[in-house]
C-alpha cells in the first residue's frame, strides 16, 4: 500500500466528501486562509481535505513553494480569463457573489455539491489564488473531490487516468472533474475500456502532457478548424485548473456562434 | 556529415494557418517562391515550424546548459547534446519560468478576422495603472529548422532567402509574414549523445504527425512502425490537408504529443533519423521523432515530486510519519 492510500480520512465535521466541496469558501468570500471562519449559512467550511487530496489538487495547477506575483497588475480573487486576456467579472467586490457562494455551501448531500459545482458559474468567477490569476478555484475544488474521491477508494495518485466519457451518459459522481459540449472527463483508476491516459508518477501541472497522451480527442478536430485551434491551445497550457476552465469558456464562447469561429 | 540549419522566424502579422504548428509544406513553399536554384527545390527539407514565445526561461534539466536563460525564446539556445534539439519543439514550451503567467504567455491570442479565428503576432499584458508603460507585450516566434539529408549543399539556405517568408491563409493580405530572428548550424555527429547511449529502455515522443495514408499522387500508404511498441488502446489517429497548388490532399495521420515504447534495437541511429523524419512526406515536416530513455518524463516537474514521494514513503518505511 502506498503512501497516500495508507492515509486515513482524518478528523472532518462535515462528512469528507462535502468537507472538500467546502474547503476552499474563504476564497469565494474574499478571505485568507487566516481570515477563514468556521461556519458559514450555518454549516462547517474551510477544514482541511483529508489525504492530501487539497495539496495534490493544487499542484497539478499551480506551483510548490511559496507563491509570487505573476501578473502586475493582478491582485484580486477574481479570475482572468486566458481566452480573453480580461478578468472574467465587471464586479469589485466579492459580495456580488454572496448569495450564489451561500447556495453552494448550504447543499447537504455531497452528490448534490458535485453536481452543482460541475455547473456552477460563480465558482469559476474567482482564481484558486490571488497570485496565480488565470487558476480556477472551480476546477481546482472539483479535481480535489475527484482525487479524494479516488483515495477513499484505496487508489493511489500514480494508479489514476483521466478518462474521456461520452458527453451523452449520466456524470460521475465526484469523478466526473469537466463537462463541457462535447467534453466530459473523469479522473479514475479504472477506464474500463474509456479512452484514458495515466496521470503520471505524481501530481504536477502535467495537463498538456496527459491530454496530448489520450488515445482519443473528444474534440471534431478532423472536422472543424475552431476544435483544431483549441486543441492546439490545451497542448500548450500545463496548468490543470487553467485548462479545464479555457475548455468550458472556449465551449460557452464558440457553440452559440453557430460554428461562427472557424 | 549532417547539416541542420535551426531557423527562429519571428512572426511579423496575424497567422491564419494551421493551428497546432506552421507546416513544413507551407515553410517549403515560401521558401520555394523566393529562389531560382532548381536544386534547393529538389533537395531542401523542412521541418514543421512551432510556435515560441518570446519570453524569460531557463534551460530544461535535460539541456547540456544550466539554469536561468534570459529571454531564452527570442534565440537559438546553444545546441551541443542531442536534447538541445527539442528546446522548442515541443508545443507546451516547458523551458518558460514559472514567476510568470506562462500558461497565459504560451497560449496564442486568438482573434476574430471576418468570421475567422487568427491568431495574433504578439499578445499584450496589462500593468497596474499609474506605471510609465502600462502595457507589455509578448511576442511570437516560429522554430524550424532545414536540412538536405546529409548532402550538405543547399543548406545553410541564406538569411535573405528566409527573411520576409509568407505561411498560411491570407498571405496577400499581409498574413503570416515572417522575420529571421536568428539561424544558426548544427552537425548531428557532433552531438552528444551519452544521455541516450547510457539508458536501457526506451521511449519515442512523436514531434509531428506520422503520415498513414495519403492521397498525394506517387506516395504509399504505411503502417505503423513494427519497432514502435503501441499500447492495447491504439494509437490517435487525425486526418489533415496537404495544399499543392489550387489541389488538396487528405493525409491519415497517427497525430503528434503521443509517446510509444521504442521496441527497436537501434536506439542512436533511430535518435538522428527521426530529426531527419521517417515515413512519407517527411520532407514536409512529418514523422519527426525524439528518443528519451525510458523513465525521463517530460514533464520535469512530475520526475522531481515523485522523487519527494519516494523519499517520504522510504522514511514511512523507516518509521517515519509518511505525510507530507
Amino acid at each position: 500500500m502506498t503512501a497516500a492510500a495508507a492515509k486515513s480520512d482524518g478528523e472532518t465535521e462535515a462528512p469528507p466528501m462535502l468537507a472538500v466541496y467546502r474547503h476552499d469558501v474563504h476564497k469565494l468570500r474574499g478571505r485568507s486562509h487566516e481570515g477563514a471562519v468556521e461556519e458559514v449559512a450555518g454549516q462547517r467550511v474551510n477544514e482541511p481535505v483529508p489525504r492530501g487530496a487539497d495539496a495534490d489538487a493544487a499542484m497539478l495547477s499551480r506551483p510548490r513553494g511559496d507563491p509570487e506575483q505573476t501578473l502586475p497588475a493582478h491582485d484580486s480573487p477574481f479570475r482572468v480569463s486566458l481566452l480573453t486576456g480580461e478578468t472574467v467579472t465587471k464586479e469589485t467586490s466579492v459580495d456580488a457573489f454572496r448569495n450564489a457562494v451561500r447556495e453552494l455551501v448550504a447543499i447537504e448531500e455531497p452528490e448534490s455539491a458535485h453536481a452543482a459545482w460541475l455547473e456552477s458559474d460563480a465558482a469559476a468567477v474567482f482564481n484558486e489564488a490571488t497570485y496565480y490569476p488565470y487558476t480556477s478555484l472551480k476546477y481546482h475544488v472539483l479535481l480535489a473531490a475527484a482525487l479524494l474521491s479516488n483515495y477513499r477508494a484505496g487508489a493511489a495518485f500514480d494508479e489514476l487516468s483521466l478518462v474521456v466519457d461520452d458527453p451523452d451518459d449520466a456524470v460521475t459522481p465526484h469523478r466526473t472533474v469537466l463537462e463541457a459540449g462535447p467534453v466530459s472527463l473523469r479522473m479514475t483508476a479504472d477506464p474500463d475500456g474509456r479512452p484514458a491516459a495515466a496521470l503520471g508518477s505524481a501530481p504536477a501541472r502535467s495537463f498538456a502532457d496527459v491530454w496530448s497522451r489520450l488515445p482519443e480527442l473528444p474534440l471534431n478536430v478532423d472536422g472543424e478548424r475552431q476544435w483544431r485551434v483549441l486543441d492546439a491551445q490545451l497542448r500548450r497550457v500545463r496548468s490543470w485548473s487553467v485548462a479545464m476552465q479555457l475548455i468550458e469558456d472556449y465551449v460557452d464562447a464558440t457553440s452559440g456562434a453557430g460554428g461562427d469561429a472557424r | 556529415m549532417t547539416t541542420v540549419q535551426q531557423v527562429l522566424f519571428e512572426l511579423e502579422a496575424p497567422y491564419f494557418g494551421h493551428p497546432y504548428f506552421v507546416t513544413g509544406h507551407a515553410l517549403f513553399n515560401a521558401v520555394a517562391r523566393q529562389v531560382s536554384d532548381d536544386a534547393v527545390r529538389e533537395r531542401l527539407q523542412v521541418s514543421h515550424g512551432v510556435f515560441v514565445s518570446g519570453e524569460y526561461g531557463e534551460y530544461p534539466a535535460a539541456h547540456s546548459e544550466d539554469g536561468y536563460a534570459g529571454k531564452l525564446g527570442q534565440s537559438l539556445p546553444p545546441v551541443e547534446a542531442y536534447a538541445d534539439l527539442f528546446v522548442f519543439r515541443d508545443a507546451a514550451q516547458r523551458w518558460l519560468l514559472e514567476s510568470r503567467p506562462r500558461d497565459a504567455h504560451n497560449a496564442l491570442d486568438v482573434q476574430q478576422y471576418g468570421g475567422r479565428q487568427v491568431f495574433a503576432s504578439e499578445c499584450w499584458f496589462g500593468k497596474p495603472e499609474g506605471q510609465r508603460n502600462r502595457r507589455r507585450s509578448v511576442q511570437w516566434y516560429v522554430h524550424a529548422y532545414l536540412h538536405d539529408g546529409g548532402a550538405d549543399e543547399v543548406v545553410p539556405v541564406a538569411e535573405d532567402v528566409l527573411d520576409g517568408l509568407r505561411v498560411g491563409g491570407g498571405r496577400n493580405y499581409g498574413f503570416g509574414e515572417l522575420s529571421v530572428a536568428d539561424t544558426q548550424t548544427v552537425t548531428l555527429e557532433d552531438l552528444d549523445y551519452s544521455r541516450l547511449a547510457d539508458a536501457d529502455t526506451y521511449e519515442l515522443e512523436l514531434v509531428s504527425p506520422y503520415v498513414l495514408s495519403t492521397e498525394y499522387p506517387g506516395a504509399d500508404d504505411q503502417d505503423v512502425p513494427w519497432w514502435w511498441g503501441v499500447p492495447d488502446a491504439g494509437v490517435r489517429r487525425r486526418e489533415t490537408r496537404v495544399v499543392d497548388g489550387d489541389d488538396e490532399y487528405v493525409l491519415g495521420v497517427v497525430d503528434h504529443g503521443q509517446c510509444v515504447e521504442y521496441t527497436g534495437s537501434d536506439p542512436l541511429e533511430t535518435a538522428v533519423n527521426g530529426v531527419l523524419r521517417v515515413g512519407s512526406h517527411s520532407r514536409f515536416g512529418f514523422g519527426e521523432l525524439r528518443v528519451r530513455p525510458a523513465g525521463a518524463d517530460r514533464v520535469g516537474e512530475r520526475v522531481t515530486a515523485s522523487a519527494a514521494v519516494d523519499t517520504v514513503r522510504d522514511d514511512a518505511t523507516a518509521g517515519g510519519d509518511g505525510e507530507r
